[in-house]
Parts: structure tokens; sequence; C-alpha cells
């Protein structure tokens, strides 16, 4: 059955020819469709009419030689002028004035010559791969089989089938031969079905007459390029890149001669319009809305011939998500090798994923900084990092709508999003903007009121949980996956707020759980001795590391260190205490002491926490996780009000029997350097941390690829 | 932090009064965003300014009264018609001949006398919750016109906190309340609390001097909370004459001008109507993504 009924139906007695005619919907403007027979008729456009009669006035017809019009034989009944007389008189039997031209392959060369000679009858042209003679390239078997057009050839095969007395006698043959070539893309049955049953209503005598009328007064290439450049109209020329039948460089060519759109088909052959019908029509309708003002030429890839394409967002604020992003993406990589995996992301995340090779999207030089914003909300050893989030709203909502550009323009598979705040937000409060399949990833769940928020800082957290809550609850299908990066047990015992889900219960329905994952292997004993060599810290001489953030917090810290490290001295002569600044804060203008020596950013700082006897250092998450892994003794100080590292990072170690706590605001200089004699060199009893998380959150991931 | 700063800042001066403006992006048409009522200054577009600089060249400004503008204590400088010279003067002086126009509540009444008395820098219109007497008020605010002048309520409840003597009294009480109202979708603390600072730029005397501006209709109304018919004539014959692409954007759950008025404001400039269901006073602050998609659309549609 078809889709769409005709409207009105008739036929034109054009000089002795049958010419039949169709008219579909009543909008504006009209769409004149020409089919280019006689190998075809106006059913090659079965998928476009019923979609573009819904908006537009669409008229086709057969043209001479096939379909329901009339069958002449002789080659001077199929020159083109009788075929752009042909138009003409559709256009008049329809009553449409003026009409967009829609033709195919040689039809294209019709309709540049009605345009031309009839230039107030049309108002646009789509061309959709368009079989203008000299025009780019011409496909090789097309002028190899033309020199033997006239021969009677012995068992002739492949393109010498393209042969007049081929289509005299084994008409059906070269059909089947033609079409079979033309559909190049795979699972193409029922449209090869079609060409072949469409072409054979006609004959292969009309068919000569048709391939030897068109040539009726041969073009020459300036004559073309001349009516090329001359049609003063909107083009559009839709174009597959492997088309078989008329040379992409052809399409190209015409777009560049007539100044038109060129939408390029990667993978697709010489019939989109039963193969990608989808893109076809609505390009075409893109096209007549806007026909002032016609979009860059662009290339649209088939579904099946797309690279598997992953967006990776990497959260800036402390520099552990890169390690452990890059550690997922390898492993997602051994799981689908074809995966092009891009990174969305900001310093200082970009110069070490640019340090290993990976593509970072060149949109992330745009992004508003968010690690900027952390280091100006931080001061002394503190940082308010729930409300520094909250302030942080006009970065968020600026960052999303580039990510949003970058995910509509790119076509990607999925989207990870470690700790990306802006597009689980915003794709949440906007569900119909998601693009793609979507993981979150993080290492805490649930915002927890700082004591010296009051009542209301406990109010907002509860209200911001709330809001989350709310978003998965009405939204389910925005995140894919959420993987949480640790176990159940790393889950923090509180509650979301009064009247909210206990946070662990929560966590577990609507979680997975990756383990931890460290973006390195825990050395063994040999690689430490190894690394402790590399750095040159002596065997027998107690070496205490001091890092801090990379976030530009941390030079209170540093200098209560470097206070206490003459104190320490005192039990500990030989004691040598290496800081790490990072990159933000300049080594030289720390004090200098005998036995410190001061650095700023270090390369794979996890060597320098394996290898030495202590480490000091703030609360943050990773660095805390890799003392973990190693089984390196340390004191860690949690940034005053960072309700992540007071009550998260805390109770996440806790559960690995890591490290001492201690309380920055209630440690002066002289405690410090009795604890540094306390721990330093000590045999420590972790946990050992799991390994293999990142093989595992790529796991979780690699499904939705 | 602010997510990108302005490429050039500076003042534009009218009648000795210097107005504080800033620019960002350089593309085409240029977007100008109006002030609204002086209670908030420029900063409560700051969900828009980066993501539309990075398409178009956008100007923002402080009107007289708040933000780095100077305080006028003319009432006159806070008539409609002084707000769309204003502009004029900032266009000027940012060497801009034609803008795309947007206006937040009162800010519609600037957009529209801009427009209506410059319409040749008027490339198009954008009315967001606009503040137009076409429609009764809402029952809870409709007392609030006789009360305004009267003596300061003890124990407010309500729009009762709308009364000048309350707002020299308990200036924050009365701002935290209004901005709950303008801010009225679930989670909007962080939004409040934006307005609320901007608030505390401004305060009761300004507020005051803005409130004695002469009725831009000739009529009795102050603000735009008691329309009588001579407001309703005039504002309803600018719109009917507006002559540029016009949108009107309106939340329904809008607690301080109705959605009726958006609806009524369209139908009179003949423009088109974008209704945000949920939404109140200000959906560029709590739906900026849909917002910013809905400009950028009507932005492009209006490109010459």
């Amino acid at each position: 059955m078809r889709a769409s009924i005709p409207d009105i139906e008739g036929v034109i007695d054009r000089a002795g020819v049958d010419i039949y005619f169709e008219v579909h919907g009543h909008g504006v403007p009209a769409l004149l469709l020409i089919p280019p027979g006689p190998i075809t008729h106006s059913r090659l456009f079965k998928a476009q009419v019923p979609y573009l009669a819904r908006h537009f006035r669409v008229v086709t017809f057969d043209a001479r030689g096939n379909g329901r019009s009339g069958r002449p034989v002789e080659r001077f009944a199929h020159t083109r002028a009788e075929n752009v007389l042909d138009i003409l008189s559709v256009m008049d039997a329809t009553e449409t004035t003026n009409a967009i031209l829609v033709a195919h392959c040689h039809a294209v060369w019709w309709a540049l010559e009605f345009a031309t000679f009839h230039r107030e009858r049309v108002s646009g042209m789509i061309a959709i791969e368009p079989g203008v003679p000299t025009l780019g390239r011409s496909q090789p078997h097309w002028i190899e089989t033309a020199a033997t057009w006239d021969q009677v050839l012995d068992q002739p095969a492949g393109w010498n089938l393209n042969n007049r007395h081929v289509y005299l006698n084994e008409h059906r043959k070269w059909v089947e031969w033609f079409f079979g070539q033309q559909l190049v893309e795979p699972h193409s049955s029922k449209p090869f079905e079609d060409a072949v049953t469409w072409a054979l209503e006609s004959t292969g005598e009309v068919l000569v007459a048709g391939e030897e009328g068109i040539e009726v007064e041969p073009p020459t290439p300036e004559g073309i390029d001349e009516m090329c450049r001359s049609l003063d109209m909107p083009v559009l020329v839709i174009h597959g890149e492997l088309d078989v039948c008329q040379h992409v460089d052809r399409g190209r060519a015409f777009a560049e001669l007539t100044g038109g759109e060129l939408v390029e088909l990667e993978g697709a052959g010489h019939l989109p319009l039963v193969r990608d019908p989808v893109v076809v029509n609505r390009t075409i309708k893109r096209f007549v809305d806007n026909m002032e003002a016609p979009m860059n030429s662009h290339v649209w890839t088939r579904g099946l011939n797309r690279r598997k394409k992953v967006l990776y967002l990497s959260s800036p604020i402390g520099l552990g998500h890169a390690r452990r992003d890059l550690s997922i993406a390898q492993e997602l990589r051994q799981i689908h090798p074809d995966v092009d995996i891009d990174w969305l992301a900001q310093d200082p995340v970009t110069s070490v994923l640019e340090g290993e090779g990976e593509k970072v999207h060149p949109a992330s030089e745009w992004l508003a900084s968010e690690s900027g914003h952390i280091a100006s909300e931080a001061s002394g050893h503190d940082l308010h990092c729930f409300q520094a989030l909250r302030r942080m709203d006009e970065i968020l909502v600026a960052n999303f709508m580039i990510f949003q550009e970058v995910v509509e323009e790119g076509m990607y598979d999925l989207v990870i999003g470690d700790e990306a705040w802006d597009v689980d937000h915003y794709w949440h409060e906007n569900p119909e903007l998601k693009r793609g399949s979507h993981v979150w990833l993080t290492d805490f769940v649930g915002f927890l009121p700082m004591p010296s928020g009051g009542d209301h800082e406990a109010f907002l957290t509860a209200d911001y949980n709330a809001e989350m809550i709310e978003h998965i609850a009405r939204f389910p299908r925005i995140r894919d996956r959420a993987i949480f990066v640790g176990n159940a047990d790393d889950v923090i015992p509180a509650s979301f707020g009064p009247g909210l889900p206990k946070i662990r219960d929560w966590t577990e329905q609507h979680f997975d759980f990756s383990g931890y994952i460290t973006g390195f292997e825990p050395p063994n004993a040999g690689q430490l001795a190894q690394w402790r060599t590399e750095l040159g810290y002596h065997a027998d001489e107690p070496v205490c590391v001091v890092a801090v953030g990379g976030s530009g917090v941390g030079r209170d810290l540093l200098e209560k260190a470097i206070a206490a490290l003459p104190m320490a001295c005192r039990s500990l002569p030989d004691l040598r205490m290496v800081a790490v600044a990072g990159p933000r804060i300049d080594p030289s203008t720390l004090p200098s002491h005998p036995g410190l020596e001061v650095h700023g950013y270090v390369d794979r700082l996890y060597k320098n926490l394996a290898a030495c006897d202590l480490a000091v250092v703030q609360g943050g998450l990773t660095t805390t996780m890799e003392l973990t892994a190693s089984k390196t003794p340390f004191i860690y100080f949690p940034l005053n009000n960072h309700f992540e590292q007071n009550h998260h990072v805390r109770h996440r170690l806790d559960q690995y029997n890591a490290g001492r706590h201690m309380d920055y605001a209630l440690t002066d200089p002289e405690q410090l350097a009795a604890a540094i004699v306390t721990e330093i060199g000590n045999r420590v009893e972790y946990r050992d941390v799991e390994s293999g998380g990142a093989a595992r959150a790529a796991a979780l991931i690699a499904e939705l690829v | 932090m602010r997510a990108r700063l302005p490429d050039r800042q500076g003042h534009a001066v009218r009648d000795g009064l210097r107005l504080g403006f800033e620019v960002a992006g350089s593309g085409s048409p240029s977007v100008l965003l109006l002030p609204t009522w002086t209670i908030i200054h420029s900063r409560f577009w700051k969900m828009q300014v980066p993501y539309l600089a990075r398409h178009y060249q956008v100007i923002t400004y402080d009107g007289p009264g708040n933000g780095r503008s100077d305080r006028s204590t003319d009432p006159f400088r806070y008539d409609p018609d002084s707000y769309a010279s204003d502009a004029v003067e900032v266009l000027d002086t940012c060497g801009v001949d034609r803008a795309v126009v947007v206006g937040l509540s009162l800010g519609a009444q600037y957009g529209i006398s801009l427009a209506a008395n410059h319409p040749e820098r008027v490339a198009g219109l954008v009315l967001v919750g606009a503040a137009l007497p076409l429609v009764p008020p809402q029952p809870e605010r409709a007392a609030i016109g006789a009360a305004f002048h009267g003596p300061a309520p003890t124990k407010p409840r309500g729009w009762e906190r709308y009364n000048l003597a309350y707002w020299h009294s308990h200036y924050e009480d009365f701002v935290q309340f209004f901005f709950e109202q303008v801010l009225s979708e679930p989670h909007s603390t962080k939004a409040i609390e934006d307005a609320v600072s901007w608030a505390l730029d401004a305060g009761p005397e300004i507020l005051e001097v803005e409130a004695a501006r002469p009725p831009a209709g000739g009529g009795r109304s102050s603000e735009t909370i008691d329309p009588d018919a001579e407001s309703i004539d005039h504002w309803a014959g600018l719109l009917e004459a507006l002559a540029c692409p016009t949108l009107v954007i309106h939340g329904t759950e809008d607690r301080i001008h109705q959605h009726q008025v958006g609806l009524e404001a369209a139908r009179l400039a003949g423009a088109s109507m974008i209704t945000m269901e949920g939404s109140g006073h200000m959906p560029n602050v709590r739906e900026p993504v849909r917002f910013n998609l809905v400009l950028r659309d009507f932005i492009e549609g209006v490109k010459e």
C-alpha cells in the first residue's frame, strides 16, 4: 500500500507521448520531483513524497519511457529538449507557476537546462547525486565502456554490460548489474528489488533510446560550466561519497560552480533517496525552510559507517580525576579498540592529557576555568567547597552551553562525565537536550554541611541533595550508568538531610561500584627500592614529603611543615624534607632551611609519595589513597570547611585504616614536629587498596558503546 | 569568579549621569540586555552573557541607581522614555547602530519605549516576564497600590511588605520576601542569594526616588500594579505599533506579572509567544539553558 495517495493525478498528451503526473499536499512552496527516466520512474521518491507532502505541495511525474508515461523508442523522442518540455507541461498542467526542482542523477541536467531557460518558473534547486556531464570527474567504467557501446561483445560481463546489444537482448542482466553496483550499502535487498522492478517496467529498447537521446547535442565543458555559474538561485547538493554512478567530485563541482550548499553522505552510494531517506528528507525540509540562509556544507555519516565516539569530561577540580580517567580510557580501548575518545577538559587536566597523546577537543579552550574559580575561593588552609560549587553557577551554565554545542555537533555515542556537574545537572533540567548515552562517575555522593555554616547550611545542603534526588527519580534516563569510584562501605553513613534517604541506601540503589581507581599499580618492594634510588633518597635517611594540591591552596600547610622541620630535626638530625608546592605556588617564595628542598610541579608524584618514609598532605582523596595503596605512613590535614575532605575522604580512609588525621587549626608546628617524629618510618597496617578498578569501570561503560 | 570577563568596560554619560556598561564578544548582531527595576543591576544577566558573547556582541549596562552607574535622585530619570534615551546613549558610546534588545520585567517597558522612540536602533525585541499594565493584577498584589504610601505594617503578611515605610525600616526583609516571590521555583536558594545581594547595592532611598517617577501613560498608576485606562491605552498602543520582530517569554508561575500579561502583550504586538510552564518571573536565571537557546533562535531569525 502506498503511504501517500495523490490528491490529483493525471496524464498529459505531450505531442503524442503520455506524461503521467501526481500532486500530493497543499503546502507552500511547491516542489517538483524529477526522476531520471527511463531507468526508473517517480516511485523512486516514495520515501520522500509522504513526508514532504505534509509540509509542501509536491508535484512529481514519470519521465517519458517508464512508469505510467509513454514509451517512445526513437532517440529523438528522448532528447534533453523533450524532457525539459515535459517538465514545463507538468508545471502548466498542475498550475504550478513556480517550484523548487528536486532532481536525481541525470535529471539534474534536465533541471539545470529547465532552470536556465525558464528561470521565472524555478525558485531553487535540490540536486541529488547530480549527473551533469563534464563536471568534476567521470567514473572510469563509463568512459571505458562508452567506446564499446555499439560493439557486439563476446560474453560481456561486469561494466561491459553497459552496451546497446546487452540492453536490447539481456535487459535484466544489465539492470541487475547496475543496481547491484549502485547499492553499495550493506542490507540493501529491498531497495535493490524495487529498483530492478521499476527498471523492468520499461524495455531495453527504450533504455537505449534514453541513453542515446540525452547525448544528442553533446555538451561542452565550457557550456556546462557557464550554465552552472549562471544559476542564480539557492542550490542544495546531496551526494554520497561512494556513488559509483556519479563520482562525488561531480557533486562537489556542481555545488562550487552554483555557489550551493553541499551535504556529503559518508558511506552512502548513488541512492540515498532510498537508503538514507531520513537524512535526505530532513535536509530537504531544512533547506526549503531556510532558503535565504543556507547552512555551511558538511558531511553526514551513515550510522553503520560511524566510528564509536566518546566524549570524556574530566573534572579539573583536583588533579586526581585526570589519572583515573586516563586509566579508564585505556581499559575502554582494550574492550573497544575502535573507539575514538575526545576530551572536553581544561587546565590542569589538559596538560596531563596532552602529555599522554590524548585528543583534546578544540572547544576546550572556550571553557571558563573551574579550577581558577576554586583557587579564587580558597584562602589559607580553607576551602568551602560546597559554597564554592554554588558560586560556580554561572561557570557551570557557560560551560554546559559549550558542551551542548560540542555534543550536538560531534554525534557522540557516549558522554562520560567524571564529576561533570554541568552536564549532569543541566541534562536533568533540560532532558530533551540529551545526546548519546551518559555515564556519571563520582567518588562521593551527598553534600554535607560543615558545622561553621549552622542550620542554614544544613538547609542548603539538604536542598541541593533533594534536587539531585528528584532529578534522578523523575528522569532515570539521563544517567544511563552511575559509577561510584569506590566500594559500598566507602559511602558515608549519613543522611542527605531531614526527610531524605540515607546516603548509603540511596547510593546502593542508584550506583554501580567500581572499587577505587588508583591510576597506577601499587609498587612492590623491588620497585620501591628502585624508585627510592631514582629519586636520590638514601636508604638510611628519613625522608618526609610535604605535598599540597594543584589548586593553589596549600601555602599555609607548607609553611607550617617547614616551621616544624627544625623542631623535628632535634630528634631526627638527618631528617630530609621534600616540599612539593604544585604548579601554582612559586617555590622560591617559601622559606629555606637546611634539610629542606622545594619543588614545583612533580610529574608522577605517586613515586615520591610511595618511596618516602612519611608524607604530610591535605585531605584530598587522590593523594591520600595513593599513600594508602603504597602503604606509606602519612599525616593528613583536611582543608577547613571542605566537606568532602572532612567527611567523605576521612570516612573512606578509616575503611582502609589509613593515615593519621590532624586538624590544621588545632596543630602548631611543635605538635606537627612531634607527629612527624612519631610517624616517620612506621610500619603501617593499611588494608590493601583493590586493583582493577579502572577495568571494572570500563567494563560497565563498555556496554553502552 | 565570573565565567567571562567583559572585553570592554566604560561609562556612557547622558545629562551628566554616568551609566556603567560592559561589552563582551564581537559577533553580529549586537544584543543589548537592558536593566530592569533598580532593585538589581546588570549581573542578573550573568547566565546569558558568556553564552551569547560566543556568538554576538553583548552589551549590558546598569540603569541609573544601581551597579556601576550614578545614583540619580531625579524621579524623571526613571521614566521609561528616559531609560530609552539612556539605552541610545549606551549604544552610541559603544558604536552600535542597531541591536536585538532584551528587557525583563520593567525592562520590557524600557525596550518598548526604545523601539517606539528609536525604531531604527532596534533589530528585534524580546520581552521577558513583562511588567506591563495590561490586565488586572493577581488578588494578592491588588492592594499594593493603595497601601504603598501608608504606614509600615507591624506584622506584615506577604505583599503587605510592599510599602515604602517598611522598605525604609525593614529593607532586607522586604528584599528577601520579594525575591522569594520572583524566584518561586523550588531549589532557588542561590538565585535568591544573588538577587538579595544585588538589591543591597541599591537600597530603599533609591527605590523611593524611582517609585516617584511619573506614570508613563499619564494616568494615576504607580508601578504597574493597578492599571488604569490611560496606562493600558498607552502600552497597548505602543505594542500595537511595534514594527520589529518581537518575542514574548513568560512563565506560567510568574508571581510578579502574571502569564496573562505576556499573552496580552504578544497578542497586541503580534509577537511570537514562548510560555515557560512552571517558571517564575526570571526564567533567564532559573532556566538559563532553555532561555539561552530560545534567545539564540530568535536572534538568528532576525539576523540581517
